[in-house]
């Protein structure tokens, strides 16, 4: 009987253990090694990351008929490029020194395009990129999904790619709005805590803590669980405060 | 002694004699009651679907403009949200902080507008609150409903209520109405039960006011309590009575027909959208629904002994052969449940076909897009959920997205059928028992 348990409970975290697998092999075959996860004929914008010394501009669109024209310049000096996934004989692309140029279509044959290049002794890069001949900065992603530039001609440092990495989970979205939001409402915030943690306390009353023969203990078990509630809400606060206050 | 007795009744009242007395099953259903509460409590301030939204902005604008009848369709339902509403911003200031975007016209501004909100958790909260609590009348009210005496299969109906896939997806995420409306036909099957005949469809009369839906079980409810020829007359008149009530005002105040209007609208449409062509090119069709709805009304009136557990499998069957065969929105899947609650302790497989409904429903969200889908997380984070890649633009770029969702739509039509056949077959079981 016990060794029957024993099995189910090894089948148990086996099966946990292949969900959590599975999961990680997903993450890792959509997000690839791009560092921006998109998937081409399904997102929709330009895609800009830097992946060994090369930089990488992509633009996808989910299966429409969209124009992607821009330039991209520097004040350094482009060295090699290579085109991606560039299927269509209309679409053009001008490299010159420091400057590159291009129009591309994307329609429900053609999911993405791109071009990886490398520039040297730059101390910039400027990007103007346009989707069907206008400005929507929100789907330019450079570094990181909805690291959005703020202006419609934008430039990027030569250490962006490095400064973005070390961004914290928590000063990414969704999560950085979500802790705003959650610090700026803070008294719905404790009070939901609150509720959560009484409902779980009560929980364990009568259940894991009533299975305690000794009353005393009983007493104690719950003043303990009280306490732990009231450090996390304390603990919260400071949480919240240090990561959008 | 006085406050004791007085507590022991209300514990009685509330929980049902059988389990008060019982201290085991009174413990357990405390923790089950706890730990649905605590399932709950995780969705409700951080989902809601757009309808959420617009069901307040209409309240708020009754309230604004102080026109009580500004939902002409919705009459009952939209003052139970204008009296909500009115409670919830005399006591929390926060309701307030969002009033512009309650007020707002454009859906798109005001949607954008209400998720940016800072106090948006709060506010969807307490929204959804008024749901909670008809949700908890709900789940002690179906405890009387089957069962009499058997304090471990009333159990089993709270455990399988409160750990409902569908009725916290369409209450605490999906975040709509219709358990209001559940309610009311609850209260009318407790009446029903009660053999209160008049009363019981007088309740489901206010409750056909509150949603359309109670009028599909309105002739297996009169079939069920008529005890004499007159009552044939009488219980149709009452059972119709709230439906006429609506009418008539309507006429008067509007000068327009709330019926028409109604069988004008798309949802009456989805009835009878399923039909078979009987020649091509001509008008002569049979709408599918109703041929089977009346092979169903007709199977219960040829019953002679009908029973409340059948009264409860028939309810299921129709609710099920609606959503099986037609066109449907996913909160009208919550009509099936309370029936599929009681049935499934009675017959443990429609436990878990319940649970693959639910799972189909998932994959059928496809239907209503984003809407239904990434946009009921914005409120954690609009702008992400915006220009996340949907679901939809994902399937489409390997294979068409409307005949993937068919594929699992045509599943899901073949789950319900089975599920009336297992039904079908338990009433005959039922049947048989009663006979011997």
């Amino acid at each position: 009987m016990k060794k029957n348990k024993k099995t189910i409970e090894i089948i148990n975290a086996a099966r946990i253990l292949s969900v959590i697998l599975f999961s990680l092999i997903l993450l890792t075959v959509f997000t690839g090694c791009s560092g921006i996860f998109y998937i081409p004929g399904a997102s929709y914008g330009y895609y800009i990351w830097e992946e060994k010394g090369d930089i990488f501009v992509t633009w996808s669109a989910d299966r429409k008929e969209i124009k992607f024209e821009g330039d991209i310049s520097t004040d350094g000096e482009i060295k090699g490029y290579e085109l991606i996934e560039w299927e269509k004989e209309s679409d053009i692309i001008d490299i010159e020194k420091n400057e590159i140029d291009f129009t591309a279509e994307l329609d429900d044959r053609d999911y993405s395009d791109g071009i990886k290049f490398s520039v040297t002794d730059y101390s910039y890069i400027e990007f103007d990129l346009k989707m069907n001949n206008g400005y929507d900065f929100s789907r330019i992603n450079v570094g990181g999904f909805l690291e959005n530039p703020e202006n419609d001609i934008f430039r990027i440092e030569k250490n962006y790619f490095s400064e973005l990495e070390k961004k914290h989970f928590y000063e990414k979205r969704p999560f950085a709005e979500f802790f705003h939001k959650l610090f700026s409402n803070r008294y719905f915030t404790f009070l939901y805590i609150l509720i959560f943690g009484v409902i779980v306390i009560e929980i364990l009353r009568i259940t894991a803590i009533a299975g305690t023969s000794d009353r005393k203990k009983r007493v104690l078990w719950i003043l303990i669980s009280f306490l732990v509630l009231a450090a996390i809400e304390v603990c919260s606060y400071f949480l919240l405060k240090f990561i959008a206050g | 002694m006085r406050i004791k007795s007085f507590f022991n009744r209300l514990g009685s009242i509330i929980v049902t004699r059988e389990i008060y007395n019982d201290k085991k099953s009174l413990k357990t259903l405390y923790r089950y009651f706890l730990a649905g509460l605590l399932i709950r409590l995780i969705f409700i301030p951080f989902l809601y679907q757009r309808d959420l939204l617009s069901t307040y902005q209409r309240a708020a604008t009754t309230i604004h403009t102080g026109n009580y009848l500004h939902d002409f369709q919705q009459l009952l339902n939209n003052m139970i949200h204008v009296s909500w509403l009115f409670i919830i911003k005399t006591i929390f200031p926060a309701v307030n902080g969002v009033s512009n975007a309650l007020l707002e016209q454009d859906t798109w501004i005001s949607w954008l507008a209400f998720n940016s909100s800072n106090n948006v958790f709060t506010v969807i909260s307490l929204f959804k609150i008024l749901y909670l609590l008809f949700d908890i009348a709900a789940m002690f009210l179906i405890l009387r409903l089957a069962f009499d005496g058997e304090s471990e299969k009333k159990l089993q109906i709270f455990k399988f209520w409160i750990f409902n896939p569908m009725v916290i997806f369409i209450l605490y995420v999906f975040s709509r109405h219709d358990i209001i409306g559940v309610f009311a036909t609850l209260v009318a099957l407790f009446l029903a039960k009660k053999d209160r005949k008049y009363w019981a469809l007088l309740v489901l009369a206010i409750g056909i006011m509150l949603r359309f839906f109670p009028i599909m079980i309105l002739p297996v409810f009169i079939l069920y309590l008529v005890r004499s020829r007159k009552d044939y007359l009488i219980l149709s008149l009452v059972g119709v009575s709230g439906l006429a009530f609506v009418e008539i005002f309507s006429l008067f105040r509007y000068g327009r027909s709330l019926i028409f209007t109604m069988l004008n609208t798309e949802h009456f449409e989805f009835l009878i959208a399923p039909k078979l062509d009987l020649v091509a090119g001509s008008h002569s069709s049979i709408y599918i629904f109703l041929a089977v709805y009346a092979v169903i009304i007709f199977s219960f009136a040829h019953l002679k002994n009908k029973s409340f557990d059948i009264l409860i499998n028939y309810c299921a069957i129709i609710y099920l052969a609606y959503v099986g065969i037609c066109y449907f929105h996913p909160q009208y899947l919550l009509w099936t449940t309370p029936f599929l609650v009681i049935i499934s302790v009675r017959k443990k497989s429609l436990f878990y076909y319940n649970w693959i409904l639910f799972a189909l429903l998932l994959v059928l969200l496809i239907y209503w897009g984003d809407l239904v889908t990434k946009f009921v997380f914005a409120p954690v984070d609009h702008k992400y959920f915006v220009y996340l890649t949907g679901i939809i633009p994902f399937i489409q770029r390997f294979y068409d997205a409307a005949k993937f969702a068919n594929i699992f739509r045509g599943i899901f039509a073949g789950v319900c059928m089975w599920m009336i056949y297992l039904i079908y077959r338990e009433n005959k079981l039922t049947v048989q028992d009663e006979k011997k």
